[in-house]
């Protein structure tokens, strides 16, 4: 192969072990392993649910136990005992904390390991972070700010208590129960997650974030998110995962859910990089996630998403283009290594008139992994003149890699336009060739190609995350992206 | 590069999926032809192990299989000279025929090649052993229930550098109503062979019931076969064809297929690619008008180095028809060095008419290229636009377009006469006066 010299850059790309690989010892309150009605009512009651809340969760529980996990995605993976998981977990703390100085030490370090300094992220960042340790909110910073404004940004069990009508309204309106095996599972077993609202007119000035981490061995998390802009609003959330190392696989099933009433936006900005198991794939974490956004009327939805973790990815974000001239956009990296395997991809239904899509994925395949491509893009008769646009490249660096394109495109309507491409390839040799010309080594080179080649979805990040996902790319940028 | 390593995921064994109601009714079909007929005897297994098609297994997602469940009966007719039709479907076109009439041989209209090196002969008078076909290597119910039941067909095999003079043309013809025609043609051609075959199925305006056809296709080194498919059956018939084409080293293929007219009609297009080196081209095009139904599946499966695959299908959608595209192209570990093409293209006329469309990538090897796109759209406004301000009508406007949308694919026929009764044909389906003087003009 002419350019071994990659395969250098590789290894320490993909052969880098896990940075964020630590766990936090903090005692905490946890419920015995096993799924049945009375852990929902442990669950809801530990919560201090409303008899809704409660009932709601009962009946997916119901559904769930009827429905089969799904086997047509491309992934082959060992399916977890769902009576093996704890499906509670909360750091025994239970007091209201008021500053900083009041969390727990090690969760401090933990955070500080993470780089999210509150005190830092407060004072220059201006970035509001809700952060989840294993399942409870422990410290929500910028809520007052946001509070003036009218925007809502707690906890999920915080809104239930708080905001129990805007919740009952709009969860599981976007990903009902029924949906799948996953959502299911979350709805039924969802212990918290973040909520937010901002309201009519109202452009929130903060990037709203939040750090998920799984802590505590053998406990799956399931979070819950509900996002709602309403009418002429607009908001940037910005999700970022790491996880600590383990030995057993981890379950993660997410549910997240956007309303962009009319006339509003909602930017969703994911980097996921949760434990991908040692190099032959052992221990990393299942990342089974239901993302999906409703549009109404001139509203928009963009989906971006950095992803480099997991051992297995199923995540399909996805957007209901309901109303006349709702757009919907999808911006996707994907890099899978050794053992990993991502099946990964989004959904754009097209109902509304005059309805845009775009959906750019790069996926970038190393080791022995495999990096799937699925996409829906479907135009019902109602929505006359909608328009998508769908790239999918895939870039291969190993020859025991496998990068794999399913499209689905199904079109209703004689005025619409669905445009697809997509292709596979590997670094061209004349480009490195080009670069070493000049003076720029193979090394740097590779950085170079691959940064440009996902550069179209980093740009679509705001400026923190940015940063962060190329590091997770673990390639220098070397001045191309500012 | 070593790669020795298998990927995991390819041939996922998944759970039959079986969906009970669907699964009785291909039971009872398979009983009373069972009753009916003497089958091969082969496949009993397959047909027992895999679960008869619905909705939800993948390859049929979009693909109604309601049609089928009719109880079959025996063909009253068995020649072409009593089905009334023609024995030749293409008219001027010097070729070796074979003529099938429900699933019969009928040697009176047959006109079989007499050639050196070349043994063509039906099935039902082919001394070779009925058991001598290759192994079932589809994984589809309706494939298997065709090993099972078809004991007619076309025998050819070519002999080492032999180039037949002629193209050979399978003419297959259905008629009467509630058929089960099952033919399975088995082709051998040894190296450096080549030859032209077509393959053209009609049907009269009574015709109701299944046609399902397997080809089987063993194509040797450096051997050159263009196969030209043409389906053009009146009536209202299930049609179902299967070809598994297996490739070796520097071998060519090239099948194109057109669907001019057809009730509901599945092609299922498999090519394995099985030697360094090969050229293999698949074009297709459809237009469905009215209430038809066009399914092409596709599957070009790269097992070894240096190979090129170049894909085209063009549909059109009219009326309330509805069309399917499944076109997966698959690049195994070793096959480095690929160059793989899909390209596939779709109008929608009309409001009712729908398109699902799936172009697959599956690649296990790093050193490739592979691309595919695929688009939805209508007739560019702005070209009718040109042709309309100089004189043209609209009508003859948007056959103009439909002729250069489809047109990279009717060139691709090898046989020249049948590309000219092609276009004839579906000019005379569509209305469209105007073609013939594109054409002579082209």
């Amino acid at each position: 192969m002419a350019y071994d010299g990659n395969d250098k850059v590789l290894e320490e790309v993909t052969g880098k072990s896990y940075e964020f690989g630590f766990t936090t010892d903090i005692e905490s309150d946890k419920a015995p392993a096993g799924l049945n009605e009375d852990i929902i009512r442990l669950i809801s009651s530990k919560k201090e649910e409303p008899e809704w809340l409660l009932k709601w969760r009962l009946d997916a529980f119901a559904v769930w136990q009827k429905m089969k996990e799904p086997d047509w995605p491309h992934l082959q993976y060992q399916k977890p005992d769902y009576q093996a998981i704890s499906y509670y977990s909360a750091p025994k703390q239970k007091k209201q904390l008021n500053s900083l100085d009041e969390v727990d030490p090690e969760m401090r370090k933990t955070m500080d390991k993470l780089g999210i300094s509150m005190e830092e992220q407060k004072r220059l960042s201006g970035v509001a972070v809700d952060f989840v340790m294993d399942s409870v909110s422990v410290a929500t910073s910028f809520k007052e700010k946001l509070g003036e404004l009218g925007i809502i940004f707690c906890s999920m069990s915080d809104a239930v208590k708080e905001h129990p009508e805007l919740v009952q309204k709009y969860l599981g309106s976007v990903v009902p129960t029924k949906d799948n095996f996953f959502s299911a599972l979350n709805s039924a077993v969802f212990t918290d997650g973040s909520f937010c609202y901002i309201p009519k007119g109202v452009r929130c000035p903060m990037e709203l974030s939040t750090y998920f981490r799984i802590n505590e061995s053998g406990t799956g998390q399931f979070e819950r998110t509900l996002v709602v802009a309403d009418e002429s609003s607009y908001v940037s959330y910005l999700e970022g995962c790491t996880a600590p190392q383990r030995d057993e696989n981890q379950l993660h099933a997410a549910v997240v859910e956007l309303v962009a009433l009319d006339e509003s936006e909602i930017k969703y900005s994911t980097v996921q990089n949760w434990y991908p198991g040692d190099a032959e794939g052992k221990g990393g974490v299942f990342n089974f996630v239901t993302k999906r956004g409703i549009c109404h009327r001139r509203s928009k939805i963009s989906w971006t998403q950095v992803e480099t973790g997991s051992a297995v990815t199923w995540k399909y974000p996805s957007c209901i283009l309901k109303g006349d001239h709702s757009v919907g956009e999808f911006y996707s990296v994907a890099v899978t290594n050794n053992a990993q395997q991502a099946d990964t991809g989004t959904k754009m239904i097209h109902l509304g008139k005059n309805t845009h899509s775009t959906i750019i994925s790069k996926g970038i395949s190393a080791g022995k992994s495999h990096n799937s491509y699925r996409g829906l893009v479907q135009v019902m008769p109602s929505a006359d003149n909608a328009r998508n646009f769908s790239q999918c490249d895939s870039l291969l660096m190993t020859d025991t890699s496998g990068a794999h394109t399913f499209p689905y495109i199904e079109v209703k309507n004689p005025t619409a336009k669905v445009e697809h491409e997509a292709t596979t390839s590997k670094i061209g040799e004349d480009q490195i060739f080009y670069c070493l010309q000049r003076g720029i080594d193979e090394e740097q080179a590779i950085s170079l190609i691959v940064n440009g080649y996902a550069k179209e979805v980093l740009n679509q990040l705001p400026m923190e995350f940015a940063v962060e996902a190329q590091k997770l790319l673990s390639i220098s940028l070397e001045g191309s992206v500012g | 590069m070593t790669g020795t390593a298998e990927p995991i995921v390819m041939d996922l064994k998944r759970a039959p999926n079986v969906h009970a109601a669907t699964q009785a009714k291909g039971e009872a079909l398979r009983a009373a032809l069972a009753a009916q007929r003497t089958g091969t005897g082969l496949a009993a297994e397959q047909l027992d192990a895999l679960p008869v098609p619905h909705r939800r297994v993948e390859r049929w997602k979009h693909t109604p299989v309601a049609g089928f469940w009719s109880t079959p009966e025996a063909p009253s007719v068995q020649t072409i000279e009593a089905a009334g039709s023609e024995a030749c479907p293409v008219p001027g076109l010097h070729a070796y025929r074979m003529v099938f009439v429900n699933g019969t041989f009928d040697a009176k209209a047959s006109d079989l090649p007499v050639h050196n090196g070349v043994r063509c002969e039906p099935i039902s008078m082919s001394d070779a052993d009925a058991g001598s076909q290759g192994p079932l290597e589809s994984t589809d119910w309706f494939a298997a229930l065709n090993q099972a039941f078809a004991t007619e067909g076309m025998k050819l095999h070519v002999a080492k550098g032999v180039i037949l003079d002629r193209p050979l043309l399978v003419h297959h013809h259905t008629s009467g109503e509630n058929n089960a025609n099952f033919m399975r043609h088995d082709i051998h051609i040894e190296a450096n062979a080549q030859v032209e075959l077509i393959h053209w199925s009609t049907a009269s305006d009574s015709s109701t019931g299944m046609v399902n056809i397997m080809t089987h296709m063993s194509v040797e080194s450096g051997a050159v076969v263009a196969l030209d498919k043409v389906q053009d059956e009146a009536g209202s018939l299930q049609h179902l064809a299967f070809e598994q084409i297996n490739q070796a080293q520097s071998s060519q293929v090239r099948v194109h297929t057109g669907t001019i007219q057809g009730n509901w009609v599945r092609n299922d297009l498999n090519f394995r690619l099985n030697g360094e080196g090969c050229e293999t081209v698949l074009n297709g095009f459809f237009l469905p008008k009215g209430k038809e139904f066009v399914d092409n599946h596709t599957t070009v499966d790269h097992r070894a180095a240096h190979c090129n695959s170049s894909e085209q299908y063009q549909g059109i959608l009219y009326g309330t028809s509805s069309g399917v595209f499944n076109g997966k192209v698959f690049v195994r570990p070793h096959a480095q060095q690929t160059n793989a093409y899909q390209q596939n293209g779709n109008i929608l006329v009309t409001d009712k008419a729908t398109i699902n469309a799936k172009p697959e990538l599956e690649i296990y090897a790093d050193d490739v290229k592979c691309s595919h796109g695929c688009t939805i759209g209508q007739f560019d406004e702005e070209a009718l636009f040109y042709a309309r301000s100089r004189g043209i009508g609209e009508k003859e406007a948007k056959a103009m377009l439909v002729h250069a949308f489809i047109g990279d694919v009717l060139e691709g026929f090898a046989v020249a006469e049948v590309r000219m009764e092609v276009e004839h044909r579906l000019a005379i389906k569509h209305g469209w006066d105007t073609w013939n003087d594109t054409l002579e003009s082209a």
